[in-house]
């Protein structure tokens, strides 16, 4: 039934020289459909988990405590200037390996590799989300504060009725440009054999030979995913534009 | 007494001087490390063998320099006529040139190298009858990309930062659009591109570490040969993080310049 769909589909791309016939395989569509599911779980796990890392890394970077702020300043910088890929073996081949040794009496490691892409990509995007929100707080006008604290707010009160919801809406457009970084980021993951789109096309492509056809359509999954983002990111935009603030 | 606020910690200076220079700290530290463990004959054994894989470590990160050179050279070279073209007056160009930056702005990079790697060699092949079309130029190529498409939009930014009332001011004085360009926006168009142009060079060289994925012998790769050469969990350790502290030492001091340079043209 299914074959009946995509045929037509094959045999329109068959004269302009690219050949889709591994729509008609079972076995090739489906690791291909499992492989985008797997990039949209990845997307949807890391852009949570990398906001609540950016909060996190800005609250210790701002806390003024210098036991603190110290080592996160010299994690943000080592995660700013080194490849992710190289993050993500230190990860996956140095810290999971020590812990699969130290777990090795107790049982099998419940780290799975596509864990450890998410714990990666997530602190690596966390840090540029958390100069954002730092660039965001600072943008916050000294007056609107004082105006605040005048009026009675207490310093809880000031933060989050005040401060944060003013830092968020300026650090917005950067944050969804980051998360837009991330979903292209989330490629990576094939590099340890997690089974994302770009790592189940290139398991197809290596038997069939259909690289250009497999790479467009990665594009193409890739461009709706990044498009998807920053057309809720526009509409998070107007919807929490406050009149007098930016623009 | 004044003294007591101005000096709260009393006389410990040298601790001071040297808590200010992690880097001289370090190094220091480093040298006595290494003297010891060389003349006591101690070394560890995973230090040893990092010693002895030094030099190949090193050149692969060559590799990577040399990639990300000329990428970003190829790529400056080409980004600049696209966002030239950006801004032409003809609305045929700027449409293709938006397409194009997006496209290439918007798809991951390792995707892109594939996509070189892969896809290259069958639409070249006429050229590859008389040389060879190495893994590391296809790299280069698809690095290159998404590399045109950022200077395009960052060139195309820098020319529309200039105030247009400078063209009108350029034209009252009976300069020509081309000497406008050429006298007037250019120059400022390139000190501003510098800082981004310097960020964007970083950033393609921390992705030439993909090029270990399709075969290239740089330095990612010649780490995991050495890794599954010595077979030693704390030579692994070892070298990944070697790998990690090669990385950021080239990478560091540029991201340093870049902020010095930002801060310089914010005070101007």
């Amino acid at each position: 039934m299914i074959d009946a769909v995509f045929a037509p589909v094959v045999a329109f791309f068959k004269p302009l020289g690219l050949n889709y016939a591994f729509l008609l395989d079972a076995m090739d569509r489906q690791a291909f459909w499992r492989g985008m599911g797997v990039t949209l779980e990845l997307c949807l796990l890391v852009i949570p988990c990398s906001l609540a890392a950016g909060v996190l890394i800005a609250a210790a970077l701002t806390s003024g405590r210098t036991w603190l702020a110290l080592p996160t300043r010299a994690f943000v910088e080592v995660t700013r200037n080194t490849p992710t890929l190289v993050q993500l073996y230190c990860a996956f081949l140095v810290l999971n390996m020590l812990i699969t040794q130290q777990l090795h009496q107790y049982g099998a490691n419940p780290l799975t590799p596509l864990m450890w892409v998410v714990i990666v990509v997530s602190l690596h995007k966390g840090v540029f989300h958390a100069e954002a929100l730092r660039a965001g707080i600072e943008a916050v006008p000294r007056v609107t504060l004082e105006a605040a604290r005048s009026l009675g707010f207490s310093r809880r009160q000031l933060l989050w009725r005040v401060e944060l919801p003013l830092a968020v809406r300026f650090a917005l457009p950067s944050l969804i440009n980051n998360l837009v970084d991330l979903v292209k980021m989330t490629a990576v993951a094939s590099a340890i054999a997690v089974g994302d789109v770009t790592y189940e096309s290139i398991m197809i492509w290596t038997q069939r030979d259909n690289v250009l056809e497999l790479l467009l359509l990665i594009l193409l999954y890739f461009g709706l995913l990044t498009w998807f983002v920053s057309v809720v990111g526009r509409w998070l935009e107007t919807r929490l534009r406050m009149p007098g603030y930016g623009q | 007494m004044a003294n007591d606020l101005t000096l709260p910690h009393g006389a410990g200076g040298v601790d001071i001087s040297l808590w200010r220079k992690p880097w001289a700290a370090s190094a220091i530290l480093a040298v006595c490390v290494i003297t010891f463990w060389v003349t006591t004959g101690t070394t560890p054994a995973a230090v040893a063998y990092l010693w002895q894989w030094l030099p190949a470590l090193l050149q692969g990160l060559w590799v990577n320099i040399q990639i990300s050179v000329l990428a970003m050279a190829l790529g400056t070279f080409v980004g600049l006529a696209i966002g030239a073209l950006s801004l032409s007056p003809v609305a045929a160009w700027r449409v293709s040139t938006r397409w194009y930056v997006n496209l290439f702005r918007n798809a991951p990079v390792l995707v892109l190298i594939y996509f070189t790697t892969y896809a290259f060699p069958f639409e070249v092949r006429v050229l590859s009858w008389t040389f060879a079309f190495p893994d590391w130029l296809k790299v280069v190529l698809g690095l290159a990309l998404p590399t045109s498409a950022n200077v395009a939009e960052i060139f195309r930014g820098a020319i529309q930062s200039i105030p247009s009332a400078q063209w009108e001011a350029a034209q009252s004085l009976a300069f020509k659009r081309r000497e406008i360009f050429r006298l007037i926006v250019l120059p400022q168009c390139v000190r501003r591109m510098l800082p981004p142009w310097m960020n964007l060079y970083a950033s393609i060289t921390m992705s030439t570490a993909l090029a270990s994925l399709v075969g290239v012998h740089d330095l990612v790769d010649t780490a995991q040969i050495a890794s599954n050469t010595v077979s030693r969990t704390d030579f692994t350790i070892l070298v990944y993080f070697t790998l990690l502290a090669l990385f950021f030492a080239y990478c560091y001091p540029i991201a340093r310049a870049t902020r010095a340079l930002e801060r310089r043209h914010d005070r101007h």
